[in-house]
């Protein structure tokens, strides 16, 4: 079909997707929020919010600025703000955040680091 | 229907593979093979060897791109490389130079 006249194109919105269908390997970087359907392997390292949805699937270590995790993740997750997994979610790897929420149902196999505010005396009982 | 979009402040260096449709409005750098279609924007730059079904370039690609049916370089867009395809179409306004080969 000629669309001769016509920029691109794709029924897209402006969201950033990697599709269900699609691979990435490698180093991924941004400034924008990122869903990730399908398989992401490498680094990402993004400031914005990513969503890896139930079909996701992630062997990466992710720098991002929050996360949900509905799907697969296999790497270890830092984040400035947020880094929640819902249930049905399978992350294995050490998370690093301000605010980590782990959702009944979910499965985590792995360390939590969160800032722990400790009175001085226990702090430095607690390592 | 299943899209991967590539937004415009986001650099991938490493290989892209997939079957479904491809939009580039960022940076990809390696190599890229898809089964379908790959359409990269005007902001879109694509430094890899590209290999899909059909490439719509209104954006900058430098590299070689083996389409299985089509290749469409649109007006202000901005291709260095090799394109071998059987059908290739460049617009009035594209800047390209690299062969061309359209046989099977």
């Amino acid at each position: 079909m000629a669309n001769t006249n016509s920029r691109a194109t794709a029924p897209s919105s402006d969201a950033c997707v990697i599709g269900p269908e699609t691979a990435v390997r490698g180093a991924l970087s941004g400034q924008e929020d990122l869903v990730i359907e399908g398989r992401v392997e490498g680094s990402v390292s993004l400031a914005g919010h990513l969503i890896v949805a139930e079909t996701g699937e992630v062997e990466a270590d992710l720098d991002i600025e929050s996360i949900a995790v509905l799907g697969h993740v296999r790497g270890d997750i830092v984040a400035s703000r947020s880094i929640t997994i819902e249930r049905g979610a399978r992350v294995s790897g050490n998370v690093r955040a301000p605010r980590v929420i782990i959702n009944d149902g979910a499965h985590f196999d792995g360390a939590v680091e969160m800032e722990v505010d400790l009175p001085d005396d226990l702090r430095k009982a607690a390592r | 229907m299943a899209n991967t979009v590539i937004g415009s402040t986001i650099v991938i260096d490493g290989e892209i593979t997939g079957d479904e449709d491809l939009v580039v409005q960022g940076t990809v750098k390696g190599r890229v093979g898809l089964r379908q279609n790959i359409y990269v924007e005007e902001s879109g730059v694509v430094e890899a060897n590209v290999e899909t079904a059909t490439i719509t370039i209104l954006g900058t690609v430098t590299g070689d791109v083996v389409a299985t049916e089509r290749a469409e370089l649109k007006s202000n867009c901005r291709v260095v490389g090799d394109i071998h395809a059987p059908r290739v179409l460049i617009a009035d306004g594209a800047s390209f130079k690299g062969n061309v080969d359209m046989d099977g």
